[in-house]
């Protein structure tokens, strides 16, 4: 009993239990191969991962505020592509990334103009938008050759190296860390919170619910974007169908991570987790040589797996723990009262 | 269990006119030492109750006292841990509603159960769909039986058989309470259990309501009836059973209670408590300049309000009476910007303003604390704290986007302890917390905007006694301190009580105004109640 | 579902027609066909209208399924890959010399499995129905990769399967997907309109409490609901395995989102409780008559996935204004007639 009781207490800290599966996966995939702790494979994981770690940070805010948004993986390919093109039509590398940005935040704006000004459900709205701008950049590459840029300051956005580290993963952080921030300690933050829990209530406490939405669709659009701008920079070159799936990568890394789909729970770095999770998991398979169709499988299961463990050990945890649990809501006032024995006691 | 029922309702007469399950007054139905406990709480404790064919039970109790737990037992919506159920005779087991359903045990709920994409009709017999009676047919639906079986029924309960074509979302709260009534009559159920059914009925619509309780009991059908308020039991019901903390502690025949000797056995030792609140009045009142805070001039917004003309004053309280669908949460959805009006003038201490989003009111100095506490008021996964800074965060906030969260909970913590809300602290989350000290955590964040209108709709709802007086003392205190408050209830003697003037709403317009105020006789209030139940029924021709 | 009493005016009428459900996608039909009648003759021949009809079959009968799950307030995912996995079912089986009608039947017996597998995750564990299905969309896809390693199912037609697949038609225009396709129409319709099932399925999706308070076992029917879209993906596949020839294993990729496009042009809502069988062959005729007509009309064929998009984004735009629309003219109350001549004769 006591050992359960300890043990549920761990597993309700939040996170944990992901975290710890991560780590054991680590510890097998770097006894399973010599060169998975090796200083380039755990580079080239970090750079792999970078794209889907941004999408998953923005998809955090998108759920957290109780929406969903489909469309940042052909968000991400449309905004490389007109990164890339700016880049070979003018060879400028501010205008190109912010070339890149706008296209990430006017689809936002699209997106959150329909769903938080008409009230559209924003599943149908972004899967609508996932399918023009897909096909958007079909057309685009059909139009434009989109290999290769003659400058070499474009390619080391992605390339390059700071203090050592990859340039996109030192990018990629200082934005992550920023978004959690943004997250737990603004108002804007808390607003966000606020309306994912109940945002009728959010409504009428005073949060200004369309703003907000907008707000948060722009950003998830600006950060789709911006994952464009170096995807863009690693490949320099786009393809038709780049970035398809990548949104579903960026939910799925969300939910193992344990972000809520119905809002108002979770945080940007345990989609982080849940991102470098998936990450790890495909790297260490490639080197133990299993195909790649396994990825697909496993990530499905691990969405399965995550989530009812999750509920499995919030439920241990509140049978295990009857005196800290909290009293129905129904309940009166705990005034003391000769009829009411203390429930802890037994 | 589909067969048994279909057969049954196929061929079951109408109503149980002529049941053959013995004569009135004997036991229909009977509940043994039933028990549930739920982790850290037993929600029931031992409750024996038995109900009678042709008998009104009110059921009588505090929030928490374990009612509804009862009913989910009894409605084969909660699982009992203990004791047993015993119909006919016979002990019975439910593990779901359509069990309960299926011996004629039909339960009026207090939440909404109809489905509004469903027509009236196709929510009656929900989960009790009449089949047709060939071989194959007994796939298919048989519309027209289900038709002919309620259409008899329906004018008498004050819908038309147009409305059972409808989708029950398009048809208003009282006609919505009939078709949930339908639902229980197009069955031969032989207990009705009604879990306070006239929550958010004008008085009218009560006594209708009250009118359809006596033919049900005429027909032999035995009803549980939960009710809050006392006034309503006396005269109807036939036996009331009172739970007090998970435990029945008394069985009484009316004739012989007050509803003071009802109190008395609700709340037990804490009477006395009660009684010294329940004597709470005004403080010292508002002795500064009695400025207008809010002035509407024909405001109106199609259909619900029409060229309504108000003022509000510093240290005053308005009232605003009317029944269900009069445009009283409407005019106050307008007020607060969560609707735009069509036309006319609202002014905020003696400038026009528009008010074009909740946030436009807050920053103006109105705040509110709406109806329906759980859907719109309380953010359930949020701390005390957080719940009571999150209309006005700039107060807790540094360099101009920074939250100081340590002044936050200090902040939060001098509203806790001075609106008295029992809690174990300033972080725990606010849906572990009774419904009245939710309420009063929604009145704290109100007040943490320092507000110069506070307007409350339905402030009492759903929360008991003791937590409706301090309700009342905080509204009080805000006014006194020179603020200005709109109070929506749909309980009369609550708003004569509290208010300084109450006005009057019809059909979205304002019939009428009355004085109110704290010292008046017995005669003196029925009199106004009067008035004012004239000004909101009287039809316009 | 409009009330219009039986003296209403011209103008009454023709505002209650253009504010009725469905007729967003009306319009869009007829613009399509004006626009691709101009364009070319060819258009309404009886030879396009089979060509459209082909198209559709495979989508309508996954937007039948769809349209029972979104009745019932859920969403599947997991459509195309479950029919791609079903049609990878029949193609082995018939391969390793299992008899045609056999593997036909297990290969639907599959599919309902898998939608079975969806429901028991969602009713039993509790899941989002959108997680799940997501899951079952990545494993359905995986299996399918790795079963077929990476290369084709080949050589398992036979001549009754050329038939069936509707590439031999012994009854003229009138192929068995057709056949197929129009029966389970029917019988979606009959299940929906006049059975208790369908009864219970709007009840739930539009509300589930009370349908449970109403002694619905909300839980079975919304598994039935799963079951019943793994079923027509199942037959869906077995059709589709006749009609490529081949199981590639991306078979199938990317009909999730058509079959959701068109339940949710043809009327069905996400958030449950409406949606009709009829509203899934007029979403599945719209996006067919679109792609066709381009086809025609000589628009490149990477615009389509951009049309595709666009239809969803005007059908649910202008359903919703119309919605507005609707909710502003219902709420102003019927003037008197008496008022109303008084108002003309001045």
């Amino acid at each position: 009993m006591r050992i359960r009781e300890r043990l549920a207490n761990i597993a309700a800290v939040e996170g944990v239990v992901v975290a710890l599966i991560f780590l054991a996966m680590i510890i097998f995939f770097s006894l399973s191969s010599p060169y998975f702790l090796g200083s380039q494979n755990l580079r080239n994981l970090f750079v792999e991962s970078t794209f889907t770690v941004l999408l998953a940070a923005g998809t955090s805010y998108v759920l957290i505020v109780g929406g969903i948004d489909l469309s940042i993986g052909s968000v991400l390919g449309v905004s490389a592509g007109l990164t890339l093109l700016t880049m070979q039509k003018t060879n400028s590398l501010p205008l190109a990334i912010a070339v890149g940005l706008a296209s990430g935040a006017a689809i936002g704006l699209l997106n959150g103009g329909l769903i938080a000004g008409m009230g559209i459900n924003p599943f149908i709205v972004t899967l609508a938008t996932l399918s023009i701008f897909a096909g958007g950049l079909n057309v685009l590459t059909t139009r434009a050759q989109l290999i290769g840029t003659p400058s070499k300051s474009f390619a080391s956005l992605a390339q390059g190296s700071v203090f050592g580290l990859p340039s996109p993963v030192l990018i990629t952080a200082i934005v992550v860390i920023l978004l959690e921030l943004v997250l737990i300690v603004t108002p804007f933050g808390r607003r966000i919170y606020a309306a994912g829990i109940n945002d009728r209530a959010a409504h009428m406490a005073g949060v200004n619910l369309r703003r907000l939405r907008l707000q948060v669709y722009i950003l998830s659009g600006a950060i789709a974007g911006l994952a464009g701008i170096l995807l863009a920079s690693k490949l320099n070159s786009v393809q038709p169908g780049l970035g398809s799936g990548y949104e579903l990568t960026a939910i799925a890394a969300a939910v193992i991570g344990g972000v809520g789909l119905s809002g108002g729970q979770g945080s940007v770095w345990r989609s982080v987790i849940g991102a470098l999770f998936l990450a790890t998991l495909s790297q260490g398979m490639q080197l133990l040589s299993i195909s790649s169709t396994w990825f697909t499988v496993v990530t499905g299961i691990s969405i399965v797996a995550a989530i009812a463990f999750s509920r499995m050990t919030q439920r241990l945890a509140a049978t295990v723990r009857p005196a800290a649990s909290p009293p129905e809501p129904t309940q009166p006032e705990p005034e003391p009262s000769e009829d009411r024995t203390p429930a802890a006691a037994g | 269990m589909w067969e048994i029922m279909s057969s049954r309702s196929t061929d079951a007469a109408l109503l149980v006119d002529d049941q053959d399950t013995g004569p009135q007054g004997s036991v229909v139905l009977e509940a043994r030492g039933a028990g549930k406990r739920y982790p850290g709480v037993i929600a029931l404790d031992d409750v024996s109750i038995s109900m009678r064919r042709g008998e009104i039970h009110a059921l009588l109790g505090e929030n928490g006292a374990g009612k509804s737990t009862l009913i989910g037992i009894l409605s084969g919506i909660t699982e009992p841990d203990s004791g047993e159920i015993i119909i006919d005779a016979t002990p019975i087991k439910f593990s779901n509603a359509a069990q309960s359903q299926s011996v004629g045990i039909t339960t009026i709920h207090q939440e909404q159960t109809l489905a509004p994409d469903l027509t009236v009709l196709e929510n009656i017999f929900l989960g009790r769909e009449l089949r047709r009676g060939s071989l194959l047919g007994r796939f298919l639906l048989d519309e027209r039986a289900m038709r002919k079986r309620v259409e008899h029924l329906v004018e008498e309960f004050g819908l038309t058989a147009e409305d059972l074509r409808r989708p029950a979302g398009t048809l208003g709260a009282l006609k919505q309470h009939a078709a949930q009534i339908l639902k229980a009559l197009a069955f031969d159920a032989r207990v009705v259990i009604l879990d306070e059914p006239t929550s958010g009925l004008a008085d009218h619509e009560r006594m209708s309501l009250f009118e359809n309780m006596r033919r049900l009991r005429d027909r032999g059908v035995a009803i549980l009836w939960v009710t809050h308020r006392l006034d309503e039991l006396f005269g109807l019901a036939d036996v009331i059973t009172v739970l007090r903390d998970g435990r029945n502690v008394a069985t009484v025949d009316p004739g012989t209670q007050t509803p003071d000797s009802l109190v008395r056995l609700m709340v037990g030792r804490r009477r006395s408590a009660v009684a010294d609140n329940s004597s709470q009045a005004r403080g010292t009142r508002w002795s500064g300049p009695e400025e207008e805070i809010l002035r509407l001039e024909s405001v109106s917004r199609a259909p619900l309000v029409r060229d309504v003309d108000l003022v509000v004053k510093r240290g005053e309280i308005l009232g605003i009476a009317g029944i269900a669908g009069a445009g009283r949460t409407e005019l106050a959805r307008i007020i607060l910007g969560a609707d735009r009006a069509d036309k006319g003038q609202i002014s905020v201490n003696g400038k026009q303003v528009r008010i074009r989003n909740p946030r436009d009111a807050y920053n103006l100095g109105i705040a509110i604390v709406p109806e329906e506490r759980k859907t719109q008021a309380v953010l359930g996964d949020f701390s005390l704290a957080k719940n009571i800074s999150i209309s006005d965060l700039s107060r807790v906030t540094r360099a101009g986007m920074i939250i100081d969260r340590s002044a936050e909970r200090k902040l939060a913590n001098v509203y806790v302890r001075d609106l008295e809300v029992k809690t174990s602290g300033i972080q725990q989350k606010i849906r572990n917390l009774s419904g009245g000290n939710q309420q009063k955590v929604v009145i704290a964040r109100c007040l943490f905007t320092r507000p110069a209108l506070m307007i409350f709709d339905e402030p009492t709802q759903g929360i008991d006694v003791a937590a409706k007086n301090e309700v009342y003392r905080l509204i009080y205190e805000f006014v006194d301190a020179g603020g200005g408050a709109i109070v929506i209830s749909s309980e009369l003697p609550e708003l004569l009580r509290v208010s300084d003037r109450i006005v009057v709403m019809r059909e979205g317009r304002v019939a009428g105004e009355v004085a109110a105020g704290p010292a008046q006789s017995e005669d003196e209030r029925s009199d106004r109640a009067e008035v004012i139940m004239a000004l909101a029924v009287r039809s316009s021709s | 579902m409009s009330f219009l009493p039986n003296n209403a005016t011209v103008g009454q009428r023709l505002r209650a027609a253009v504010t009725s459900p469905n007729s967003g996608v009306v319009s869009v039909i007829v613009l399509v066909c004006i626009f691709a009648t101009i364009k070319s003759s060819v258009f309404i021949s009886v030879n396009n209208g089979f060509n459209i009809a082909s198209q559709m079959v495979f989508i309508l009968l996954l937007a039948l399924g769809m349209t029972i799950v979104l009745i019932s307030g859920g969403i599947d995912l997991s459509v195309g890959s479950v029919m791609g996995l079903c049609a990878g079912v029949v193609a082995k089986l018939m391969i390793d010399g299992v008899p045609m009608v056999i593997a036909m039947l297990l290969a639907v017996a599959a599919g309902a499995g898998l939608g079975m597998v969806n429901g028991l995750i969602i009713t039993k564990l509790g899941l989002p129905d959108f997680v799940a299905t997501l899951a079952m969309f990545g494993v359905a896809r995986g299996l399918l990769y790795l079963w077929t390693a990476g290369t084709p199912f080949l050589d398992y037609m036979t001549d009754t399967y050329f038939v069936i697949g509707g590439l031999r038609r012994p009854l003229g225009y009138l192929t068995v997907p057709i056949i197929v396709a129009l029966v389970a129409t029917l019988i979606v319709a009959v299940t929906l309109r006049f059975t208790p099932f369908g009864r219970h399925l709007y009840g739930v999706g539009s509300n589930s409490h009370g349908a449970m308070l109403s002694g619905v076992s909300v839980p079975r029917v919304r598994l039935l609901a799963y079951v019943c879209s793994g079923l027509l993906a199942g037959v869906a596949g077995v059709l589709l395995a006749g009609q490529t020839t081949a199981v590639a294993p991306d078979l199938g990729t990317g009909y999730e989102v058509y079959a959701i496009a068109a339940a949710i042009i043809g009327g069905a809502a996400l958030s449950g409780g409406r949606g009709r069988a009829i509203g899934a062959v007029i979403g599945t005729l719209t996006l067919a008559v679109t792609a066709n007509a381009m086809n025609i009309a000589g628009v490149d064929p990477t615009w389509q996935q951009v049309v595709t998009g666009l239809i969803l984004l005007l059908s649910v735009v202008l359903d919703r204004a119309s919605t507005l629309l609707r909710s502003r003219v219902v709420q102003i109350p019927i003037q008197p007639v008496a008022a109303t001549t008084a108002a003309t004769a001045r």
